[in-house]
């Protein structure tokens, strides 16, 4: 009887709330499902896990927040996931740019439209990894030797963006590189590690730990600039020390991955604005500057018609690089 | 002798009293967790993880491996108790876990699962203890052939031919190795076999099939045969836990072959639930009671148990020094590491010292402080199985479904998990094996992959196979194991020596293997 | 009842058609050796072929008379089956209303009714075991872990 007039009671109160006008700002109303499509520890889980301990450090929402892995199927389980829970606002997916990517070039049940985009919080740099002892001083010499003999690139997933790297690294290069895909770009970096594969092109974060035990170094990155000034890697050596791809020859002189928020579709422009607040909120912390410190990330923040732009310029290359590779779904 | 002297210094971290505390708090915890299907470990540690980051990296860490350990001591209890594996690596534990609980000595199945747990997971620390850098090391060694190379080997050592129904074994393995390749291929990025269904992208969780096959199918079996577990008595016996575990050294044999699989997968990518099921798989072929395992044999619990501890202990080992996670619950940790500052690597030796050494000690000590608990809630587990059959039967059907439910807040799942349960009744009903359609549901996918990069690799080769010593070496043991029953019965046959014809076993054997 | 050999002819049709539906979805992946290395239908596609294969041997073996099976010619007897209803139509039921109800209220009803109507328990012992399952989901999973289970269409209608 009790619980029937708290049903009744709660009922009430969301009839009433649905009505009241839409000057007060909306709050998550019970607690909130973060989604990380990617399996527990993989760079998204990372990034999942640092923003619920921001919020619920700063307390910036009273509700609770609870992290849930859906890494199925290189994360499509997560955004099927959130397609299916349209209109849940108690619901954030955390991915990366295989949101729009995937659907181009797997069947999968989802496209990036069925979600509403909430931000790009960070970018993930990409470095063309070789082993510590290979005789490749620049990415110049990897190239020649790679022209002689069909090397072997390791990277995390297929058809994704480690692959398409590479396959503008061949273009670029006029190389023929075997790329064979792992599970993660952890698994790729110890192959690499025992000798395995040639290279591989990892975020930072990934190969981090190996490049400070001497088991394997950067070459370039594939950015427009240096990346910034850190704390030194190895004993002479830290990030800022590792030359462009640009600089060395191989032309290829922008290659990122975002990391992206997402709300199901069908949510109402109020319950977006909240997840923006809160996210910039989250980003102006020092324990986010600590984490994209840690993880040698890129802070950025796009949202509303930047990400939109960022989005469908990504989404135009990727559609040339598929169609060259013949990856497009018929 | 430098490691002997590291890990004096880490007892002295880790023996201290709010250490200890901690231990067993998340030890306790971890019971818990291991003990309810629908959660795991990975649950416990993420629900702890943001508690820790208060604390120094070196308690957090031994707060959540205590945790750890509690999950795998707790999660064999459901597979001996009710036939429901809550994980992989459990799975052979049902084998004659099950069979010893119900014919009334769950004590008895529980301590000795639990004494030779203990003694896998201790094998498996010292081996980090001394051989640390060295292990490292073979890890580094193994290449996509490599790693077919073991998962064929687990494959040979448990899946020999020698069952009373060979078409049906193989009919099984390929059904399992069908649902292993539902969902996203890694190799192409394709999906498979979803067969219409959208949300299948995910794949077939193994928990989902399990839960079926075993929890729901051998509820279906019991319930046909009007079972009734046979009196256990009813007062609390003490003395039968401590009788179980002294009966232990008997089975050394069994203990350090086990152990030693153990270690042997753990640090080489095959893993736990590869260790478990070689290692019953190679006791069953060569123990001298063998023909009897599926009934309730000590050794048929010795094995899997053992090996299943120390695979899972030393796999800890490549999480620290080369940043692979061996499972998911590493994997969460590993994820803390990296938010505490340390990154798993190479120099994490090198650099922090203390933590890494306190963490060692704490897992000889949190792994007697783990077993020591779960020893005293033996005869409480016991106990449930004196609930009538009613009662129990319908608990069962929950637990199932929330275990399935919860994986990935699914409800196709549960559906799921109750289609595997008919599909399980109706395989024991018909002796058609369930074991290998399990094995082949959790690496058939794993094998596949690594065969398939490795012919990227040689360019459609099967030359890579053998390009080394060591890939030829397990490739050819693999083999061997595969062709030593089929040789056995072809020469037993050429004998004419008649099989036993009214032999209780053999209907039995014809349902494990 | 339900013979031994009926038993098998369904099994056997049961993996077969599981069978062909592998090899027909594996066929859209695309099956053989390409640019991309082995392609993704080839395992599925032999595995599917492999049952369909050992299904027709289950099922020649099961169709034939006399073989070994002779010795156990009864599969279920009707009391096993009635048995076996009991069990499964009320766990089947309990699955369905599952995502209506929710599994709190679900579990409680289902508890509650094979405990007390077929007379195991009192009304009494029923309905307290029914209330302390539901209750004790919800504070371990719920509460203490933050695992969300299903709350049913129901509830979502009044707004949890």
């Amino acid at each position: 009887m009790r619980n029937m007039s708290i049903f009744l009671l709660s009922a009430a109160a969301i009839v009433l709330a649905g009505m009241t006008p839409a000057g007060a700002a909306w709050q998550p109303q019970k607690p909130i499902e973060f989604v990380a499509t990617a399996g527990p520890g993989g760079g998204t889980d990372n990034l999942a896990r640092a923003v619920q301990n921001i919020i619920t450090k700063y307390k910036l929402t009273d509700q609770p927040i609870v992290v849930v892995n859906k890494g199925g199927g290189s994360g499509a389980e997560g955004y099927v996931y959130g397609k299916a829970s349209a209109g849940d606002p108690h619901k954030v997916i955390f991915g990366t740019s295989n949101a729009w990517q995937q659907p181009l070039v797997s069947k999968v049940a989802f496209n990036y439209i069925d979600l509403t985009p909430i931000a790009a919080m960070a970018q993930d740099e990409f470095l063309l990894w070789v082993k510590q002892d290979s005789p490749y001083k620049t990415a110049g010499d990897y190239l020649k030797a790679a022209a002689a003999n069909e090397f072997k690139m390791g990277g995390a997933q297929s058809k994704d963006t480690d692959e398409v790297l590479t396959r503008m690294i061949e273009k670029v290069g006029h190389v023929k590189l075997t790329y064979i895909p792992f599970k993660s770009g952890a698994e790729a970096a110890v192959q690499l590690a025992g000798g395995h594969i040639d290279s591989h092109v990892n975020n930072p974060s990934e190969s981090l730990g190996q490049w400070r035990g001497g088991t394997q170094r950067p070459l370039c990155a594939f950015s427009p600039k240096r990346l910034p000034q850190g704390t030194k890697i190895t004993a002479t050596e830290g990030w800022s020390d590792v030359p462009t791809c640009v600089e060395q020859g191989l032309d290829i002189a922008q290659y990122e991955q975002p990391r992206t928020v997402w709300l199901p579709g069908k949510v109402t422009p109020e319950q977006a604005a909240f997840y923006v607040d809160l996210m910039k909120k989250v980003q102006a912390t020092p324990e986010w500057k600590d984490y994209i410190e840690k993880t040698s990330q890129v802070d950025t923040f796009l949202t509303g018609d930047a990400l939109d732009k960022f989005i469908k310029q990504d989404l135009e290359h990727l559609k040339q690089v598929a169609s060259e590779q013949g990856w497009l779904i018929k | 002798m430098e490691n002997l002297q590291e890990l004096l210094h880490g007892f002295n971290i880790a023996i201290t009293m709010p250490h200890l505390a901690l231990m067993v708090i998340g030890v306790l915890l971890g019971i818990l967790v291991g003990v309810l299907p629908g959660l795991g470990a990975p649950n416990g540690v993420s629900l702890l993880l943001p508690l820790t980051f208060g604390m120094q990296p070196v308690s957090a860490i031994i707060l959540l491996s205590s945790m750890y350990w509690g999950a795998l001591f707790g999660g064999s209890v459901t597979s001996i108790l009710f036939n429901i594996p809550g994980e992989p690596s459990s799975v052979a534990t049902t084998f004659d876990g099950y069979p010893m609980a119900r014919d009334g000595r769950p004590t008895t199945a529980l301590a000795t699962a639990f004494g030779s747990a203990a003694f896998g997971a201790l094998v498996g620390v010292i081996l980090i203890t001394f051989l640390a850098s060295w292990v490292a090391e073979v890890a580094l060694a193994f290449g996509p052939p490599e790693y077919f190379a073991v998962y064929f080997l687990a494959f040979a050592s448990f899946v020999g031919m020698g069952g009373a129904a060979p078409i049906k074994t193989v009919v099984a393995l390929g059904i399992g190795f069908a649902i292993a390749a539902i969902g996203i291929d890694t190799v192409s990025g394709s999906v498979r076999l979803t067969m219409g269904v959208d949300e299948l992208v995910k794949g077939v969780n193994f928990v989902v099939a399990v839960m079926g096959l075993f929890g729901i199918g051998e509820l279906l079996v019991a319930v046909e045969e009007e079972f009734h577990a046979r009196a256990v008595s009813s007062k609390i016996d003490w003395r039968e836990v401590f009788r179980a575990v002294g009966r232990l050294p008997r089975h050394s044999v069994a203990l350090l072959r086990s152990a030693a699989i153990g270690c042997w997968m753990g640090i080489t990518p095959g893993g736990p639930t590869a260790a478990s099921f070689m290692s019953y798989g190679i006791a069953r072929r060569f123990s001298r009671r063998g023909r009897y395992f599926g009934t309730g044999e000590v050794e048929g619990i010795i094995s899997p148990e053992t090996a299943d501890h120390a695979a899972g202990t030393s796999a800890l080992l490549p999480m620290l020094s080369l940043g692979i996670p061996g499972s998911a619950t590493a994997a969460v940790m590993m994820g803390g590491l990296m938010i505490w500052g340390l990154n798993p690597g190479p120099m994490l030796f090198v650099d922090q010292k203390d933590f890494v050494w306190g963490l060692i000690a704490s897992m000889y000590v949190g792994n007697i402080v783990a077993v020591v608990l779960v020893l005293l809630t033996v005869p409480v587990f016991a106990a449930l199985m004196r609930i009538p059959f009613v009662v129990i039967a319908p608990l069962i059907v929950i637990i199932c479904v929330v275990g399935a439910y919860s994986v990935s807040n699914s409800y196709l799942d549960v559906v799921m998990m109750m289609g595997f349960g008919i599909v399980g009744y109706l395989f024991k009903k018909l002796f058609y094996p369930l074991a290998p359609l399990v094995l082949a549901i959790v690496i058939g996918d794993k094998a596949e992959d690594a065969f398939r990069q490795s012919m990227l690799m040689s360019k459609g080769s099967l030359g890579i196979f053998f390009a080394n010593r060591l890939v030829t070496c397990l490739v050819v043991a693999g083999i061997v194991l595969l062709l030593l029953p089929l040789a056995l019965q072809l020469g037993r046959m050429l004998l004419r020596k008649p099989a036993l014809p009214g032999d209780p076993t053999t209907s039995q054997e014809k349902v494990i293997i | 009842m339900i013979s031994r050999r009926a038993l098998e002819l369904a099994t056997a049709v049961l993996t077969g058609s599981f069978g062909v539906a592998v090899v027909v979805s594996s066929l859209d992946n695309g099956i053989g050796w390409s640019s991309a290395g082995v392609e993704s239908g080839t395992f599925p596609f032999l595995t599917g072929v492999i049952v369909v294969l050992g299904s027709l041997y289950n099922l020649a073996r099961g169709a034939l008379p006399g073989l070994t099976l002779a010795s156990v010619p009864i599969a279920i007897t009707p009391t096993e089956l009635r048995r076996l209803a009991g069990l499964f139509v009320p766990a089947a039921i309990f699955v369905a209303a599952m995502p209506l109800i929710g599994i709190y209220l679900a579990s409680a009803v289902y508890i509650f009714v094979v405990l007390a109507i077929p007379k195991h328990q009192s009304p009494m012992r029923s309905s307290m075991m029914a209330a302390a399952t539901a209750l004790g989901l919800y504070v371990v999973f719920e509460r203490m872990f933050q695992v969300s289970l299903p709350h049913g269409a129901l509830a979502a209608a009044f707004g949890f």
